[in-house]
Parts: structure tokens; C-alpha cells; sequence
């Protein structure tokens, strides 16, 4: 295994952040290996956002270490430009209010670009090429042309999946990605995350409330409340004494029968 | 005229363009606000003895960057707090300006605007202002639209969210500042934000929405000038009811075009979002 392969892609040690002047995460360390499927589990209010936050340098740490890549977060979220072009984020939801005039294929085109300013109009050929693969591999083929805003709530996901496949990536981060998705267009996102991550060989650190997907598809369970209360794989993580642990004695693990068919092999 | 037309020109892309981006930010209200408060800060210079034109630019952006951080901070409405900074700076202005003895200008003008009041030196600062703010537009576009969408994705993109809205937000304010003279304190905000709402109902691409509402900010001021040169009707209020009927004008063709997409779909397999598709 070479050194490269082997450093890990999110390493953390001791991160402690406070928001709104509360302690909000605790010294909390893990490290994410490449081209493996993280969940962040926890009830609500836990600190799942703020820790994803910290860890991509959008918010201030008090104290602790964020290794990106090998490369260290500087204390205002400082990365170099090819580390930050190898991170992919994928939030709840946009600011969508009313009609917003941006076409998918603008907006999936924005991706492409590494970071820092540039004309809107450079790269303008090889990005066309691009951003027409990534609608075609997220099924988006014949939304190019639409209105970002006049989505519903599943394509709109599959575009944002279609942002971060535009050009190759390293880090996938998602804050609750199918928050707001019914169950069949929960599954159907969930499917082709895990194809794309296959194919793009992505490590995903995912936000998750669905713990019977997280125990389907992740190789690995964080589950904070706070601090890190433990992790492991997930039948070691989500055992119903660790659940009770972490969201108190009234959670009771139950499966989903409709997805039978998805666990990974 | 001459350099009314062309003050009427420039101030009106400016607003229009700049528009572009407050209304999608929601921040329609911030340059009502700012426009409100610039009475205080001419006012202001008019009790120091200072020329108001230069006390006006410093202190919209302090105003701007006070507003912005007491809306960050006290979390209460945005629309609430607005709402007590301009009725207040108003309050204050109007109080103060019962102490100024004489002022040459008249509150008429400070009002509704005096875009034959334009001088040379005016016009100068705002086609730089102009040229300055397309080129930052034009260089962040991706930057400005992540960050209206979403801050964290723009964040984890890269983007130094912090840094980019506190300069659109001086952008914003300057710019209001220094179209005061032309466009009146009451009516600056229908300069940033009717292009806006215009191109928005016309525009399916991002850079083509800001390029209308420039286009249509600076032709309705032009067009509205010259009304008001023809009929002898006071500036601003004919250059915004030009803007309102290039509004209606856009209100109607964007209809017409969601009604014969929504005709071209058969009837039994209409869905949501299917005359959008059909219209492509």
C-alpha cells in the first residue's frame, strides 16, 4: 500500500468547537480511510452540523487538529486550492425562493470550475463536456435547461449529486441529504450515491437520521452527542444498548422492509 | 440634459445590476433602508458644515456594515430591524433638518432627486463605480450565486462567503450613496430592485438576468427622462414609472409564455413542472 493510499483522507484529533458561545463539540477525534461510507449519527441538537462545519473550515475551532487530505486546516479554514477542488458538500437545501434564475446546467457547471475567482465564460468547451456527462451518470440528461427552482425536491437532489460529480473528487460531506425526500425518492437517491461513490471511489462522511440506511450502507458509525459517544462498525455502533445510550431509552431500532433488496455486498 | 441623460444612464445600470443580486439575497429592503438613513447622513453634513455629497459615502457604508452586523447579531427579523433603522434615521433626519436654517438644495430635491443637479465629477464617480462593480461581479459570479444559494456550500467550495457579502454590502451602499442626487432618497430602492424583478421574470440564465436588469435599469431611467423633459413632470417619479411599466410589460410576456407552454402540453399529461419542459 502506498504512503498516499494509506494516509487517511479526514483525519481529526481532539476537535472542540463552541457556537453561540455553548460548547458544542467536545475533543472529539476519529479519521475517515479512503473510499469508505461515514455516518455522523446523533439526536437533534448533538452537534452533527457544527462538526461538519468545523471540519470543513466554516467555522472556528477552539482547539484541535483537521488533517484534509494530509494537509492541516488552517485556523480560519485555510486549505490550499487543490485540496478544496477534491471536497464535494452537499447541504439540506438552497435558498430557492420564488423563480431563481439559474438553468441546472449553469449550476452543475459551477462545480467544474476550481476555486477562485475567473470569467464565467472560461473553459467554456471542456466545461459543456463535463457538466453534459454529470447530468447524463445522475439521470439529469433532459434537465439542463430547467430552472433550478422549478425542481421538485428529488431532482433536485440528483443535481446536486450531478455538482459534485462534475469533476473528480475525494471528500463527499452530506448534512442530511434526503431530508425532505419520501421513502421511494430517499431510496432512489440513496442508490445512486452509492453507485457514484463506487465508480468516483469517494470517501462520504454523511449526516444521517435514517439509522436503518446508515446500518444497510455505512462501513462506519460515528454516533456523537457532544463528544464522540462511540464508533465502530455498524452492528457494533447501533447496537440497541449504544442507541439507548445516545438518544435516551424510548428509541426503538426498526427496518424498513422495502428496502430489502439494496444491502451492499 | 446631456448629463442628466447620461447620470440617468448610469445610475439606473448600476441599480439594475447590482439588483440582480439584493432581491435574489432578499436584501430589497436593505436598500430601502439605506436610502432612508443617507437623508441622516446629508443632514449630517449639512449641520458640520461639510459638503453632504462627501460625508454621504462614508457614512452609508457605516451605516451599511452597522446595519448588517445588528441584523447578524440580534436575531430578530431582518425585515423588523430595517423597519426600525430607516423610520428612526428618518425620524432623525427630518428632526435635524429643522435645524439647519437654510438649505440651498430643498428637501424636494433631497427627496425625489435632482437629476439635472448632476454635475461632470458625478458622473465620472459612477461610471467607475459602474466598471468597478461589473468587473467584480463578473469575477465572482460563481462565488455570488453559491453563496446566495447556500453559505456553507459555497464555503466548502472555496468561497469566502464573509468577505464576498460584506463587499457586495459597501458595493450596495456606495452605490446608493452616490445615486442619491440623481434618484431621491424615497425612490432609490425602485432603482435596485424593479430591473431586478423585470429581468428575473425574463431570464432563464444567470448571466443574461443580470445583463436585462442593467439593460432595463438604464433604459427606463433614460426613457423616463426624457418623459420628464417633455412633460415638465419632476425626474425620479417619471423614471420609476417607467420601471414599473417595463415591469407589467415583463409580468405580461412572462405569463403569455407560461400560458402557450402550458397549451402546448396535452391535457392528460400535464404534471408539475411539464410546461416549463415544453417551453424548452
Amino acid at each position: 500500500m502506498s504512503s498516499s493510499t494509506a494516509t487517511p483522507v479526514l483525519a481529526v484529533q481532539g476537535l472542540t468547537v463552541q457556537r453561540d458561545g455553548l460548547l458544542a463539540v467536545d475533543a472529539v477525534s476519529f479519521q475517515l480511510a479512503r473510499e469508505t461510507d461515514t455516518a455522523l449519527v446523533g439526536p437533534n441538537g448533538a452537534g452533527k452540523s457544527t462538526l461538519v462545519a468545523a471540519l470543513l473550515g466554516l467555522l472556528p475551532r477552539q482547539a484541535g487538529t483537521v488533517l484534509l487530505m494530509g494537509h492541516a486546516l488552517g485556523p480560519a479554514g485555510q486549505l490550499p486550492r487543490s485540496v478544496r477542488a477534491q471536497i464535494a458538500y452537499l447541504p439540506q437545501s438552497l435558498a430557492l425562493q420564488g423563480r431563481f434564475p439559474l438553468s441546472v446546467a449553469e449550476f452543475v457547471g459551477f462545480g467544474f470550475d476550481p476555486p477562485g475567482l475567473r470569467l464565467p465564460w472560461a473553459g467554456g468547451q471542456r466545461r459543456h463536456g463535463a457538466v453534459q456527462r454529470a447530468l447524463e451518470r445522475t439521470g439529469c440528461r433532459d434537465l439542463g435547461e430547467r430552472l433550478l427552482s422549478e425542481l421538485s425536491g428529488g431532482q433536485l437532489k440528483r443535481v446536486l449529486l450531478a455538482f459534485c460529480v462534475v469533476r473528480p473528487r475525494q471528500l463527499l460531506v452530506l448534512d442530511e441529504a434526503q431530508a425532505g425526500l419520501d421513502a421511494p425518492s430517499g431510496e432512489q437517491f440513496h442508490q445512486l450515491l452509492l453507485e457514484l461513490r463506487r465508480q468516483e471511489g469517494w470517501t462520504v462522511l454523511q449526516v444521517s437520521h435514517d439509522l436503518e440506511m446508515v446500518r444497510r450502507t455505512c462501513d462506519q458509525v460515528l454516533c456523537l452527542n457532544r463528544r464522540l459517544r462511540c464508533s465502530g462498525a455498524p452492528d457494533h455502533a447501533l447496537s440497541p444498548a449504544r442507541l439507548a445510550e445516545l438518544y435516551g431509552p424510548n428509541v426503538v431500532p426498526y427496518r424498513h422492509e422495502h428496502n430489502s433488496g439494496v444491502r451492499r455486498g | 440634459m446631456q448629463r442628466a441623460l447620461i447620470g440617468g444612464l448610469l445610475t439606473g445600470s448600476l441599480g439594475g445590476l447590482l439588483g440582480s443580486f439584493a432581491v435574489l439575497r432578499q436584501l430589497s429592503f436593505f436598500s430601502d433602508a439605506l436610502g432612508h438613513s443617507a437623508l441622516l447622513g446629508i443632514t449630517l453634513g449639512l449641520l458640520l458644515g461639510i459638503n453632504p455629497t462627501l460625508v454621504l459615502i462614508p457614512f452609508a457604508v457605516i451605516f451599511a456594515l452597522l446595519i448588517n452586523q445588528l441584523v447578524q447579531r440580534s436575531r430578530l427579523p431582518a425585515d423588523a430591524l430595517l423597519n426600525i433603522v430607516y423610520s428612526t434615521s428618518l425620524a432623525f433626519a427630518v428632526v435635524a433638518l429643522s435645524l439647519v436654517e437654510t438649505y440651498r438644495g430643498g428637501i424636494q430635491q433631497l427627496l425625489f432627486g435632482d437629476i439635472l443637479g448632476i454635475a461632470w465629477p458625478d458622473l465620472v464617480v459612477i461610471a467607475v463605480l459602474l466598471l468597478g462593480a461589473l468587473v467584480y461581479l463578473a469575477l465572482s459570479l460563481r462565488a455570488q450565486v453559491l453563496l446566495t444559494l447556500n453559505d456553507d456550500l459555497a464555503g466548502a467550495f472555496g468561497v469566502r462567503a464573509n468577505w464576498h457579502r460584506l463587499a457586495f454590502i459597501i458595493l450596495l451602499a456606495v452605490v446608493v450613496a452616490v445615486s442619491i442626487k440623481a434618484v431621491g432618497v424615497l425612490l432609490i430602492s425602485a432603482f435596485v430592485v424593479i430591473p431586478a424583478c423585470a429581468g428575473r421574470l425574463l431570464s432563464r440564465r444567470f448571466p443574461v438576468y443580470m445583463l436585462i436588469s442593467g439593460t432595463l435599469g438604464g433604459g427606463c431611467a433614460l426613457l423616463g427622462l426624457l418623459v420628464s423633459g417633455l412633460t415638465n413632470l419632476p425626474s425620479g417619479p417619471c423614471v420609476v414609472i417607467v420601471q414599473f411599466a417595463g415591469f407589467v410589460l415583463a409580468l405580461l410576456v412572462s405569463q403569455l409564455r407560461y400560458w402557450s407552454a402550458a397549451s402546448a402540453v396535452p391535457a392528460g399529461t400535464r404534471t408539475p413542472g411539464a410546461a416549463q419542459a415544453a417551453r424548452e
